[in-house]
């Protein structure tokens, strides 16, 4: 935000400058995980049900979490930070459980093991989506004459 | 799929990516260079996939098919929409969406070759 006068008119801040990256890497991994639940949840549901539904669940997470930043306005922001929080939750509780117990994860989720199989992006992205978004909101809430 | 247009894929992945972190790096927006050579990228993904589908329509098929048909829509998908992505922001980070498709894309090549033929890798 080291230049608010070359930023578009409104609140469409967050999807711009860094915030682009992140709604692509955003997007990238709400299709990879989406995809990637669907094709399990079609063709071998039975052999890891918990970790097909994880995989499900993750990839809505960072559908909602991607539209969430990309659009402007304060509800979307929440939208953003409250699927984010939940995706944190999510990759440090399933990260720790498939270490904690394997046998309940046969395959992998794109949070097992904290996300290692995806070059721990997935551990690392909503830390930065969080900071991100409390970035966007301090610099919409300072008066910009 | 062709090994020789797979590791072209990657190399020519690479090097956009390369080419697109100097130019976030030197603080510039996207250009139209970029968006050629993205395009030339793009067009080496198809040919990968129209081979693949010739492979498979005739008879010769990935360890998993659905997996491997999910990872190379996702990868046809990937040029063109962060290409679109990236030009629209006119500023240093318009090359980092691009950075960021070329780097994943190079990954993807590798799983998606090793959903096609896991004895090979």
């Amino acid at each position: 935000m080291s230049d608010p006068a070359r930023r578009p008119e409104g609140a469409a801040a967050a999807r711009s400058g860094p915030g682009r990256v992140l709604v692509a890497v955003y997007a990238v991994f709400a299709l990879a995980a989406t995809a990637r639940a669907g094709v399990q949840i079609a063709t071998r549901f039975d052999e890891a049900p918990l970790a097909y539904v994880l995989s499900a669940l993750a990839g809505v997470v960072y559908i909602v979490a991607t539209v969430g930043i990309a659009r402007s306005g304060r509800t979307s922001r929440r939208v953003a930070v409250a699927s984010i929080t939940v995706e944190l939750v999510g990759v440090l509780v399933v990260g720790a459980l498939s270490i904690l117990d394997p046998a309940a994860f046969p395959d992998d989720t794109v949070w097992s093991r904290f996300g290692s199989g995806y070059l721990f992006i997935p551990l690392v992205l909503p830390v930065l989506g969080l900071l991100w978004l409390r970035r966007v909101s301090r610099a919409e809430a300072a008066p910009t004459a | 799929m062709v090994d020789g247009l797979t590791t072209t894929i990657e190399i020519a992945s690479l090097a956009m990516a390369v080419w697109c972190l100097i130019t976030t790096f030197r603080d510039r927006p996207m250009v139209v260079p970029h968006l050629v050579g993205m395009a030339v990228l793009w067009l080496l993904v198809i040919a990968q996939a129209v081979v693949s589908t010739v492979q498979m329509a005739g008879g010769e098929r990935p360890a998993e098919t659905a997996t491997f048909i999910g990872y190379l829509a996702t990868i046809v998908l990937i040029p063109p929409a962060c290409a679109t992505w990236g030009f629209v922001e006119r500023t240093r980070w318009g090359p980092a969406v691009i950075a960021f498709a070329c780097l994943i894309l190079p990954v993807m090549m590798v799983r998606l070759q090793q959903v096609w033929d896991p004895a090979h890798v």
